[in-house]
């Protein structure tokens, strides 16, 4: 029993990362009020460009680097668009899912069934050695220390430097953040390339480490599960990891139900919770600030133009 | 008088076909407080914005020191020591005091010391504000001080007020003054910008004077011993007053009563409180008052767009309580809302289908009324533009696409058509150029021959010219209803908009 607990810890961990990486890096777009529904084409491009690198170079750092940068210059493309020619940003977050996804698996087709760089579980010394929590946190790939290490570092960025003012201030209310002497335009469009990397990275922890190797769509709507995740923990990076967790988790349960062959909760209904779930958070959290704003970012999908 | 601080020369600044400013020549000194004065759209607001550097001038120059200088940014102006609250403050609502100006003054000071000086101006100037408040926590007159903050760790040397008081209570209002008072002492140049006569009386060192766009008067307050009158006159230019034919209407039977009517606002600004008039067939009632002192709250009751707390409201015989009015009030009342563009119309959409929005009922056909005799519209659209002189290329041009006055005509010739009882006119000229305006002054004159009007407006003009009777309104009360024949009653009006009842 504790045997098994301890595994669908562990594989819920494992489930969780891509999720959690592109959920954070979407928090830092949208916290400074561009939303991009394009994580799915960034994720799989990143994922794509990761296997390709490795399979080519045989370098995990390289791999690595071009699966980041390829989801970071992705985003660009929504930059231009909703920044520098104010178009609608939910339909140029939607093209770029589609453009990420068509162009991924156009381009990856000769590279499935090829065999690429593997970056493994990496346990740590010492603290994997500590019972149950050793075997479930610190067993894991190099992906997952980083984004235990990113979780906090961009939560500290975001409420405790001045960049991470400036960057908030853009998201609630362009025009005042614009009185005050920020470069809007400026701030949001890194943002969107700072949330593109984030993406990138976690469509390359698919194709180098959980499931090594490339297959058509492999994402299977992670991408479309960090959007959801990004409203459920309410724009916070901290509460980021419990959702992704949570996402993690009824993953688990799938593998497990499918190996135990124990079918108590079909596994349609578990892909269908996190959706529930985040729709569930919705109603609470705007039934709870009839009074305040939501938590949702004041001026988030709201173009900014200066006035003449 | 030593040279000025800061000096405008020729500005001009267009919006489409209208100038907002035109030619303007202005002297800043410090140490004195200059009232910038005018009606709603005399430009007083946007020249400012120039100087602030939220607007770029098409033309003319801004002197700082003798130097030309160029603010193509807010922070380029700040830059140079010139700052403007803003009626709507440049707040992030959700971010604390602190958190509020650390982004502005960040570069400047470390954030740690950010809390120490924001104490230290505070009580420097009298300014209590809780850094650790958020700004959606704060009273208006809180939230004023913080934009003062702001500017004063920015060692901004001149600041602008557009319209300070307009959001403030009494006593927040007087601790304002307190400030101005001791910020003019250190020597710093203020701008206020007003239409509110007792202020200008209580603070004013310099006093300008803009109308349409133009400044007709800058000069020291002492040069003459101004009186309220006098400077309304002047505001107001009452000596070009539109000539506008009004015909003697016979006056018949009530169409609109209100009783101890109140609400909150809905829409900002003030809440109204127990207004009562009425308002009968053949005239034209007006009410007047300063933009902010519920006017809009109370139109947007009467027309049944939102709901009024307590009183009642009776419309064409049938008396109703204030929350059985609503939708109930709203089908059979004509009405012409403030915002043309928004609420007054669809921009995306024809001339035409926008004609026939409202009376939706007349075009029925077909399938048991379910289609739309677009035929009909398009007739009666084309019908409309032709009568009351709407200068477009056809019908089928977007709403959008229409100047002010052009679309103005159209919304007033389209409610015109539902033959109401009740004809409500909200702001109707604002924004329009003089020949527009008087073809609308014509439209609602005609209308009182067979409906009520109510016009509300801050325009006093306007007023004079259309209405028969006058009701003021200040801080949401309706002070005095006045009769607009007796002149003598009528030159009061322009004090009771300033709240002055003497």
């Amino acid at each position: 029993m504790i045997e098994d607990l301890i595994f669908i810890t562990q594989i819920s961990i494992k489930s969780s990362v891509a999720v959690l990486l592109a959920t954070v890096g979407g928090i830092i777009t949208e916290r400074s009020g561009v939303l991009n529904l394009g994580i799915e084409g960034m994720m799989l491009v990143g994922a794509l460009a990761g296997f390709a690198a490795g399979h080519f170079t045989q370098s995990p750092m390289i791999a690595v680097a071009a699966g980041t940068l390829a989801g970071g210059l992705l985003s660009l493309v929504h930059a231009f668009f909703t920044i520098a020619l104010r178009s609608n940003q939910v339909l140029s977050g939607l093209a770029l899912t589609i453009l990420g996804t068509g162009l991924a698996n156009f381009l990856g087709r000769p590279l499935i069934g090829q065999t690429g760089v593997r970056i493994r579980q990496l346990p740590i010394p010492l603290l994997s050695d500590i019972p149950v929590i050793g075997e479930v946190f610190f067993n894991q790939s190099p992906f997952a220390y980083a984004a235990y290490l990113l979780v906090p570092l961009v939560w500290f960025a975001l409420f405790r430097t001045r960049t991470g003012l400036v960057l908030r201030a853009v998201g609630e209310d362009a025009r005042s953040a614009d009185a005050a002497g920020v470069n809007v335009e400026l701030t949001r469009a890194l943002s969107v390339f700072v949330g593109g990397l984030f993406a990138g990275l976690a469509g390359t922890y698919l194709s180098l480490s959980y499931t090594p190797g490339w297959k058509e769509t492999m994402t299977g709507g992670q991408g479309w599960i960090a959007i959801a995740m990004i409203i459920f923990c309410t724009w916070n990076p901290l509460l980021a990891f419990f959702g992704a967790l949570l996402f993690g988790g009824l993953t688990a349960l799938q593998f497990f139900f499918q190996a135990t062959s124990m079918d108590l909760i079909p596994s349609y209904i578990l892909k269908m919770l996190p959706y529930l779930l985040t729709i569930g958070v919705l109603v609470l959290v705007s039934a709870s600030s009839r009074h305040r704003k939501s938590a949702s970012p004041a001026d988030l999908g709201v173009p900014f133009y200066r006035e003449l | 008088m030593s040279a000025p601080v800061i000096s405008l020369r020729g500005l001009s600044k267009r919006f489409g076909p209208v100038w907002a400013n035109r030619e303007v020549d202005l002297d800043l000194y410090s140490g004195r407080v200059h009232a910038l004065l005018g009606e709603n759209g005399a430009g007083k607001s946007t020249l400012m914005s120039i100087l602030a550097g939220r607007y770029s001038a098409d033309n003319g120059t801004v002197i700082r020191h003798g130097r030309e200088v160029s603010f193509n940014s807010p922070a380029k102006a700040l830059d140079h020591g010139v700052g403007m609250v803003y009626q709507r403050f440049m707040l992030i609502e959700s971010m604390t005091v602190a958190e509020n100006l650390a982004l502005t003054v960040g570069k400047k000071y470390g954030r740690q010391d950010v809390d120490h000086e924001i104490r230290q101006t505070a009580e420097q100037y009298g300014l209590a504000v809780d850094p650790e408040k958020r700004i959606f926590e704060l009273s208006m007159g809180e939230r004023q001080r913080v934009e003062i903050i702001k500017l004063l760790m920015l060692d901004a040397e001149v600041l602008i007020f557009d319209e300070p008081t307009s959001v403030l209570t009494p006593p927040e209002v007087d601790a304002l003054f307190v400030v101005i008072d001791r910020l003019r002492s250190e020597g710093k140049t203020i701008v206020l910008i007003t239409h509110k006569l007792e202020e200008v009386l209580k603070l004013a060192d310099d006093i300008s004077i803009m109308r349409r766009g133009r400044l007709v008067i800058s000069e020291p307050i002492e040069a003459r011993q101004m009186s309220r009158q006098q400077l309304a006159r002047l505001m107001v230019g009452r000596d070009v007053v539109l000539r506008v034919d009004k015909k003697e209407v016979a006056v018949g039977e009530t169409v609109l009563a209100l009783q101890g009517f109140s609400g909150d606002s809905h829409v900002g600004g003030p809440a109204f409180t127990d207004v009562t008039f009425e308002i009968k067939k053949g005239e034209i009632f007006s009410i007047i008052g300063v933009a902010g002192n519920g006017q809009a709250g109370l139109v947007s009751a009467i027309a049944g767009l939102t709901r009024a707390e307590a009183g009642t409201i009776t419309f064409a015989g049938t008396t109703y309580t204030a929350r059985e009015w609503g939708m109930a009030g709203a089908r059979e009342i004509a009405y012409v809302p403030e915002d043309r563009y928004h609420s007054g119309s669809i921009a995306s959409m024809s001339i035409a289908d926008n004609f026939g929005l409202t009376r939706l009922q007349a075009y029925k056909t077909g399938f048991a009324g379910m289609l739309l005799d677009r035929e009909k519209m398009a007739a009666d659209g084309s019908r409309a533009i032709r009568e009351h002189n709407i200068v477009v290329e056809s019908g089928e041009d977007r709403a959008g696409t229409l100047s002010g006055g052009n679309l103005q005509k159209v919304i007033l010739a389209r409610e015109l058509t539902r033959n109401a009882k009740l004809f409500i006119a909200e702001q109707p000229t604002q924004g329009l150029d003089i020949s527009a305006t008087e073809d609308i002054w014509r439209v609602l004159l005609e209308c009182r021959e067979k409906a009520g009007v109510l016009l509300v407006t801050g325009d006093l003009k306007e007023v004079l010219s259309l209405s028969d009777r006058i009701g003021v309104i200040f801080n949401g009360r309706l002070l005095e209803v006045i009769d607009a024949h007796d002149s003598d009653q009528v030159d009061r009006v322009g004090l009771l908009m300033a709240g002055v009842r003497s």
